[in-house]
């Protein structure tokens, strides 16, 4: 379906509804100005009959007759004629018709007042003629100023109606604008309600106030918790690791006591590593890291897969970076992206097959910069997809094993940064994380090498 | 060596004391930034481990002033995780490394070890270790004068066993120690074998390695 502004909905409609209009009314105009014309030209001869009336009261029929023995006279140019005879006695009927008339050699037509009446006990029958022509000459021109001035006034009304359907709809615009576009959750800022007196926009700016509020209001909590309950944990997990190492150190300690504070210690450990990964989810939430740094993506791949090197090389597993190098990567946390690719790259090693291959590549979509990363490891199922970087979700696999936090500290980190992620995976094939970039972070490179990791 | 442990939480600090001393470090504690100034204007210490969240003053405070106080010193920043602010300023006003809490006492002397290497130069760098010697400045392991090729995570290990010899160290506290943040527990600690592995079979080639045991169920040690 074409979806369309409601401002340009209403313009559209405001518009055609008066062209429509004006169609109309033009095409009425003959008829009117017909009617018009007619109703007024019987006026006038009216007033003309009774002006002739009056002469002949006041000055005798003679007035006209002059000795003869009937009257007639017409204009210049034949548009107006009246002709006063005397006609045999009878019953006449007072009219006003169109007819044809042939005065000298013209045939033309007429509207006619007929109208008989008595003098000196003789009926006289007078007529006065006015041509359809000089009426109809009027209505062309006059649809044609009708034409132009509506065009006009059309044109006006238009342009006043658009300025005031803006201005009215400016609220509208502005909560669309602040509170709709380009929201990300979390919001971080507080909403201010907008400045109108449409008690309608009020009304959706409230309640969308209020909705986005509330939403905030959750999550602020829920990431103050995290953050709290965190910070909280870490002093006492660091005292009963400093406790434990030291009795570790025993010398005393039998081999039985030996194992089982190392295993403790792992315990420890593993809660630590969750632990500190919310927290540094929670702080990534919270907006506690700067993006400033600048980095070429060859040069942060190559950082982890040298981090890596071992691991890759003791699975035998090839890595491949191939890298057009034409760009530079900006406003990015150094440390997170090198741990969001560090863990992506971690993750295609540690569930790949032995001897298997790591490739990362590049590409540009559309502005985007994109960094592929492909293992040919075991591949994830279609339906876990959508849980991979949820936190402590567990995969239905075989093998029971969780996605761990990892993968949700590469979505907190990507999502930090604005950088799109997508998963395609064959399970059995590999897997493909690619990393959409937005264009605002990249910079094109100075000189074109290609890096290889 | 004086270390000065300025550290309110009573049983941290004490436990920092008890590894320390075994490790011949001569300890006194502060549980309180007084407490510490007075502690520093007393003695000479040729460590500060300072704890930046004291209740009594700003431990950014402290570490400015005490740089006054005992200039010799060098400075390791114990802070609440993540508390990035804090890194980055405590290692600007000239504190010497930075060490997340949780942390593990091995790795503390670790960076106190490098610290006391980087400033005292070349001395005592080298280690004697059954035929091999380990230079722990250039990060190398020689065999007669033969460098023994170890990549830079197998030296890391190795290096790490070597400072607490005759210590078991687990699986998990020597992948914390090579990958930091970034270790991932079991699935890393599996990697930690392999490396072992690793580093015997380049030693082994030259001379005996009896020094490199496996504690079963628990992870290494270097024993000599």
């Amino acid at each position: 379906m074409l979806i369309v502004k409601l401002l340009s909905k209403l313009t559209l409609f405001t518009a055609l509804s008066k062209i429509l209009l004006v169609l109309l009314f033009i095409w009425l105009l003959p008829g009117l100005v017909k009617d018009v014309a007619s109703s007024y030209t019987s006026a006038n001869l009216q007033e003309q009959e009774k002006k002739v009336l009056t002469n002949i009261r006041r000055n005798g029929i003679d007035f006209y007759f002059e000795g003869d023995s009937s009257y007639g006279s017409y204009t210049m140019l034949k548009e107006e004629y009246i002709s006063l005879e005397p006609v045999p006695a009878g019953v006449y009927r007072d009219s006003i018709q169109t007819s044809r008339r042939i005065i000298e050699t013209d045939t033309m037509d007429y509207r006619i007042l007929t109208h008989a009446f008595q003098y000196h006990n003789k009926t006289y029958l007078l007529e006065i003629g006015k041509t359809l022509a000089s009426i109809d000459q009027y209505t062309r021109p006059l649809q044609k100023v009708a034409l132009y001035a509506l065009t006009l006034l059309i044109v006006l009304s238009l342009v006043a109606d658009l300025i005031f359907t803006r201005i009215l709809l400016r609220p509208l615009g502005v909560i669309i604008r602040t509170k709709l576009l380009h929201r990300k959750f979390p919001f971080r800022e507080t909403l201010s309600p907008i400045k109108t007196s449409t008690a309608d926009f009020t009304y959706l700016d409230n309640a969308l106030i209020e909705l986005m509020g509330s939403v905030k209001e959750a999550f602020d909590k829920e990431r103050e918790f995290t953050s709290n309950a965190s910070h909280e944990l870490m002093t006492p997990i660091s005292i009963l690791q400093t406790k434990i190492e030291n009795l570790m150190g025993e010398e005393s300690l039998s081999d039985d006591a030996q194992d089982k504070i190392a295993a403790m210690l792992t315990t420890l450990n593993r809660l630590k590593k969750i632990v500190t990964s919310l927290l540094l989810i929670s702080r990534i939430d919270n907006d506690q890291y700067v993006r400033k740094d600048t980095a070429g993506p060859g040069q942060l791949v190559s950082e982890v897969a040298r981090e890596l090197e071992d691991r890759l090389a003791a699975r035998n597993i090839s890595f491949t970076a191939g890298l057009s190098g034409a760009v530079i990567i900006k406003e990015l946390n150094h440390d997170l992206l090198f741990q969001l690719l560090y863990n992506l790259v971690n993750n295609a090693i540690r569930y790949n097959r032995e001897g298997g291959r790591i490739q990362v590549s590049d590409s540009v979509e559309s502005g985007n910069y994109i960094l592929h990363i492909r293992d040919t490891g075991v591949g994830i199922a279609e339906a876990d997809l959508p849980l991979i970087f949820n936190r402590f979700k567990k995969s239905s696999g075989a093998a029971g094993e969780g996605y761990g936090l990892g993968l949700a500290i590469v979505k907190s980190i990507a999502s930090y940064h604005h950088i799109g992620v997508t998963v395609q995976s064959k399970p059995g094939s590999g897997t493909t994380v690619n990393l959409h970039f937005p264009q605002s972070m990249i910079l094109p490179a100075a000189t074109m090498q290609p890096l290889n990791a | 060596m004086n270390v000065l442990i300025v550290e309110d939480e009573r049983s941290m600090a004490l436990e920092m004391e008890a590894f320390l001393k075994k490790a011949a470090y001569h300890c006194e504690i502060a549980f309180s930034g007084r407490q510490a100034r007075q502690l520093m204007e007393a003695n000479p210490f040729n460590f500060i481990l300072l704890d930046l969240g004291l209740p009594d003053q700003d431990g950014l405070d402290i570490l400015q002033q005490a740089k006054k106080v005992c200039p010799e010193a060098s400075y390791i920043i114990l802070t609440a995780r993540g508390n990035l602010e804090d890194r980055i300023r405590g290692l600007d006003l000239g504190a010497d490394d930075y060490l997340p809490k949780p942390f593990s006492l091995l790795e503390l002397q670790s960076r106190m070890q490098a610290i006391t290497r980087r400033k005292s130069g070349l001395k005592d760098s080298l280690v004697m270790l059954g035929d091999f010697t380990v230079d722990l400045q250039r990060r190398n392991v020689l065999y007669n004068g033969y460098e023994v090729d170890l990549s830079r995570k197998e030296f890391d290990l190795f290096s790490y066993l070597l400072l607490h010899k005759n210590r078991p160290l687990t699986r998990v506290q020597l992948s914390s120690h090579v990958w930091g943040d970034l270790s991932d527990d079991d699935y890393d600690s599996n990697f930690i074998d392999v490396h072992i592995k690793n580093i015997r079979k380049k030693l082994v080639v030259h001379a005996p390695v009896e020094f490199l045991q496996t504690i079963r169920g628990i992870g290494y040690k270097i024993k000599c």
